[in-house]
């Protein structure tokens, strides 16, 4: 027995047929209509209708074939959005904020956003210039690390220092991350609020030197409790990402880029002078990580005002700059900013937009994250299993769809996220009763 | 508003005298209420042009980039108060009201209802737009913060009381529960502080400026500050009546100017402020077949370096086409130019199909002529200094956003001389970027007079007129060309946004967003598929 059960398996996966953007428009019916879960999804933008019009007054957003894009749809029930959903087969469909109105009536003037979920998005593109294992729009599991050590870092802020609860971990189909947080404080943060938050998580700012941009972060005198945790997540990590997965500072313009994030010319270029002379090119990151920390170290207990005042932290000011979150702070910004809902197929890679667990987001593999042909591949042999092994056609149609395959996970981690927003709307909805 | 009332008031008898003392009984308030004295009308625009001539001085102070109430800042503020004749101001602003006896106690108080007066009056003269409302929220808020200063301890604890603040100093115990906390993140103060200070647990959102600069200790949604942090609680609270009081205002505005003497003041008022408005492209097309030489000669560094990045990459970010191309708008650039402009230079990367689908609305809308229909301003200085330019950006101020090194060699390529570079360097290193570009203009000018620089615009302005290209646009077409700009905001108020904090980019950020991932995306299929579409022919 266990026998056929290999071959079986070995048999479906020589068979998972690889995702072909061309014929995208044919899966999506089957994709929208067998498995794309409409009703957690009306659950999770219904918030249990604890506040008023709160569903049928938010936009949504479809793109359609050609880069078609229509805005300000809106729905008035669960059956709307889905009916909706399956007959325009959108490629995208993205989410934007409660209006005053119903997004629709648009053109008559006076919409403005009444709430809205407090959004982040980190996207690996911007993590280019420290990774040497892929490059643009590839993603693999060691520059994912990236990604994990910056969901981390944003996670534990939002619900530290926030008291944020209701966050909701998204994978953007490709090479990022999105974050959605659902408090109801976050959820109606005025422009102002949006800004002060994301300013608050944003500690790496930019700088252009010779052509190139360079990452600073500035920790002062006293370093702020957020920034000083975010490290304690960072320096135990750093050796192996940075210094063995990456090996960043191996190649003499990854030499150049550590270089690059001290602020002073003259500090930088005896430093320069100083690694040359210890280390020959393409000398292992480990080692010139090493001697960087020894060299630093000992010009600051000798008194060197430089190393001592302006660059007493560069260390971690270091280690900060390259694996802090990156964050696309305009996104957070904007009240009115657009994001791709979970779910939906990315049309390049044909991935699903799946939400994962924080806690397990150390074993996400984005790489085997299920294609939409994959998955229709599943529910089929899913399908053509159950009638073999009972020939009980009834019984299939009790499984959800969703659950022979494998966006299963993705579905369980929403719909955990929101047995537990909902228990808090209803409580909210209830004491708003009582008075 | 007040005018209604004021209206009404006239004809019935005042029953109850209330006394200015316990209508204005301190120095610092909170403007909830708006007034409803009667006034005469000269006292009215008497009142407004005071008030006005108060807020530019810390505008100035701004714009030479001395930091809010620094000392630097403070002395200049003081001088120019004092030069103004605004010394009752002065004292409002710099001595604590509790002492002042007699005459000078009478002469705060009249100096208190005129600060409240002037305020509301301004409110109707600045609600009309984005821009002006803007200006004017921060520059009361620097006057606010300025007044709050200089209040002592018990006139605090006083002003919190009488505008309904309650705060509950933490118990000992409670501090010394999160007092690691509070050592680590509470800026501006010693540990010694610290342990001496009282300290208060309010709702992050009452502390957002604090918050932002990641200035107190913050926890489970609540902030912890100290007693001299809670000007950013009050402030907060100032800003947001200001705010209401504004969109409360334009909601009046029709009703207001019936009144065609307050009106044709008001309208004054806005013009004698404004002077350069940017948004309606000027009366002369600039040809794009010059924007070559122009940008040697007449533009700003941080245009300067948007141009050449286009002209050498043939593709710029969303961040520099809104920076630069508004700034071509601006300075006469029609909008059929502009398309041809973008396109020639972008379907050098790809074809002409894309340009057209993913960028030339952004064009139109940029011009007004598509979406929200709104006209959009071309930044001024401060939106490009606040910008946060991201790894591949070039927009941004360059005084700021290049390292010194970088920024001196820039300079030095455009043949300056290593003494001139030096000279920018020196505003540079403090941090008085303004002063390095107003400093760059006189050096390659030739020019002795100094100006000051606020707008890329004004900075093109500025050189077209030294060079003589150019007429100082006469007062008059300026006043009837805002004039038909309020007209304008009056028929279609609803596509005038009220909102603040560059919210008018929202819209174009989103779509931006959303096409520049659509682009990131089908160039990854084309990528992904060795597809061989028009991407071999770009060149880099």
């Amino acid at each position: 027995m266990p026998e056929q059960t290999t071959t079986e398996e070995s048999q479906a996966t020589r068979a998972i047929p690889t995702y072909d953007a061309n014929i995208l428009p044919d899966m999506l019916p089957v994709y929208y209509r067998r498995l794309f879960p409409h009703l957690p999804f009306y659950r999770w933008l219904s918030y249990g209708l604890s506040e008023d019009s709160i569903f049928c007054n938010r936009e949504i957003s479809f793109t359609l074939h050609d880069d078609i894009y229509i805005r300000y749809l809106c729905f008035e029930t669960q059956a709307e959005l889905e009916k909706e959903i399956c007959s325009r087969n959108p490629y995208k469909i993205d989410i934007g904020p409660v209006m005053n109105t119903k997004p629709k009536n648009f053109r008559a003037g006076g919409l403005s956003p009444v709430q809205r979920e407090l959004v982040f998005d980190i996207d690996m593109t911007d993590y280019d210039d420290v990774r040497t294992c892929c490059s643009g729009a590839e993603v693999c599991l060691k520059c994912w690390k990236f990604m994990v050590l910056a969901a981390r870092i944003l996670d534990q802020a939002l619900r530290e220092d926030f008291g944020f609860e209701h966050i909701l971990w998204v994978f953007s189909g490709r090479r990022g991350i999105h974050c959605w947080v659902c408090d109801k404080q976050a959820r109606h943060l005025d422009t102002r609020g949006r800004g002060a938050v994301a300013e608050y998580l944003n500690i790496i700012s930019y700088v252009n030197v010779m052509g190139t941009n360079a990452a600073r972060c500035q920790l002062g005198d006293r370093t702020h409790h957020s920034v000083k945790r975010a490290l304690k997540l960072v320096e135990p990590l750093f050796e192996e990402i940075i210094l063995e997965d990456q090996n960043l500072f191996g190649t003499p313009k990854g030499l150049s880029k550590l270089l690059l994030m001290i602020s002073e010319d003259s500090a930088r270029n005896e430093l320069e002078s100083y690694l040359q002379k210890t280390h020959e090119d393409g000398a292992h990151s480990r080692s010139i990580w090493e001697s960087f920390v020894r060299y630093a170290n000992s010009m600051r207990t000798s008194g060197n005002v430089l190393w001592s005042r302006k660059l007493k932290h560069i260390v971690e000011e270091v280690q900060l700059c390259l694996l802090y979150p990156r964050l696309d702070i305009n996104v957070t910004k904007g009240f009115n900013h657009l994001l791709k809902s979970p779910f939906c197929i990315h049309p390049a890679t044909g991935k699903v937009c799946v939400p994962f667990s924080l806690s397990a987001v150390a074993k996400f593999d984005p790489t085997t994250v299920p294609t939409i042909a994959q998955l229709l591949h599943e529910i089929n042999a899913f399908d053509d299993k159950t009638k073999m092994d009972q020939e009980a056609p009834e019984d299939k149609s009790r499984i959800k769809d969703h659950k022979k395959t494998s966006m299963f996970k993705g579905v369980v981690v929403f719909e955990e996220f929101l047995r537990k927003l909902e228990r808090e709307c209803n409580q909210s909805k209830s004491s708003n009763m009582d008075f | 508003m007040d005018f209604h009332l004021k209206k009404r008031a006239r004809n019935e008898i005042k029953v109850e005298v209330v006394s200015l003392e316990t209508k204005y009984p301190h120095n610092v308030m909170i403007y909830n209420y708006p007034p409803i004295d009667d006034i005469q009308i000269e006292e009215f625009e008497d009142l407004a042009l005071e008030r006005l001539r108060l807020l530019r001085i810390f505008d100035h102070a701004g714009a030479k980039g001395l930091r809010l109430l620094s000392d630097d800042w403070k002395e200049y503020v003081n001088a120019e108060l004092s030069r103004e004749g605004l010394r009752n101001y002065l004292r409002l602003c710099t001595t604590s009201g509790a002492n002042a006896t007699g005459a000078k106690h009478e002469a705060d108080i009249q100096t208190r209802r005129r600060d409240y007066l002037s305020h509301f009056i301004l409110r109707l003269a600045y609600c009309r737009s984005e821009d002006l409302t803007r200006w004017f929220i921060g520059r009361e808020m620097e006057y606010f913060k300025y007044k709050f200063s200089a209040l002592s301890g018990p006139e605090i604890k006083q002003f919190l009381e009488a505008n309904n603040f309650h705060f509950q100093p933490l118990t000992e115990s409670q501090k010394d529960e999160i007092k690691d906390g509070l050592y680590e993140s509470t800026a501006g103060q010693s540990v010694t502080k610290i342990e001496l200070l009282d300290f208060y647990k309010v709702p992050f959102t009452q502390v957002l400026d604090l918050v932002r600069g990641r200035r107190c200790y913050l926890n489970a949604g609540y902030a912890y500050v100290n007693t001299h942090d809670l000007v950013s609680i009050v402030g907060t609270k100032q800003q947001d009546e200001i705010e209401q009081g504004l969109q409360a205002a334009k909601l009046l505005i029709d009703d207001v100017e019936a009144d065609e003497r307050i009106a044709r003041m008001l309208k004054a008022l806005h013009t004698s402020y404004t002077g350069k408005d940017y948004t309606v492209s000027r009366e002369i097309a600039v040809p794009i077949e010059s924007l070559d030489q122009l940008s040697k000669t007449s533009m700003p560094l941080c245009m300067r370096v948007c141009h050449e990045h286009i002209r050498t990459q043939h593709h710029i970010k969303h961040g520099g086409r809104m920076q630069y191309g508004l700034f071509l708008k601006g300075i006469g650039v029609t909008l059929e130019d502009s398309i041809r402009f973008w396109r020639d230079e972008f379907s050098k990367k790809m074809d002409v199909d894309k340009f057209t689908r993913s960028y030339e609305y952004n064009i139109h809308h940029n011009y007004g002529k598509k979406g929200s229909m709104v006209n959009y301003s071309p930044y001024s200085c401060l939106k490009i200094i606040k910008e946060m330019a991201a790894p591949g950006d070039c927009h941004g101020c360059p005084y700021k956003a290049l390292d010194q090194t970088t920024l001196k060699s820039k300079l030095t390529s455009y043949s300056l001389s290593p003494s001139a570079c030096e000279e920018i360097m020196y505003f540079v290193s403090r941090g008085h970027y303004q002063f390095a570009c107003g400093k760059y203009f006189m050096l390659t000018h030739n020019s002795q007079t100094e100006v000051a620089i606020n707008h890329p615009n004004t900075y093109f302005e500025e050189s077209q007129n030294l060079m003589g290209n150019r007429q100082k646009r006469n007062p008059s077409s300026q006043a009837s060309q805002a004039k038909s700009k309020i007209h304008q905001n009056l028929i279609k108020g609803h596509a005038d946004r009220s909102m603040l904090m560059g919210q008018d980019d929202d819209e174009l950020w989103r779509i931006a967003e959303s096409q520049e991932r659509a682009y990131q995306s089908q160039k990854g299929i084309s990528e992904a598929f060795d597809d061989d579409l028009d991407l071999t022919e770009i060149v880099d």
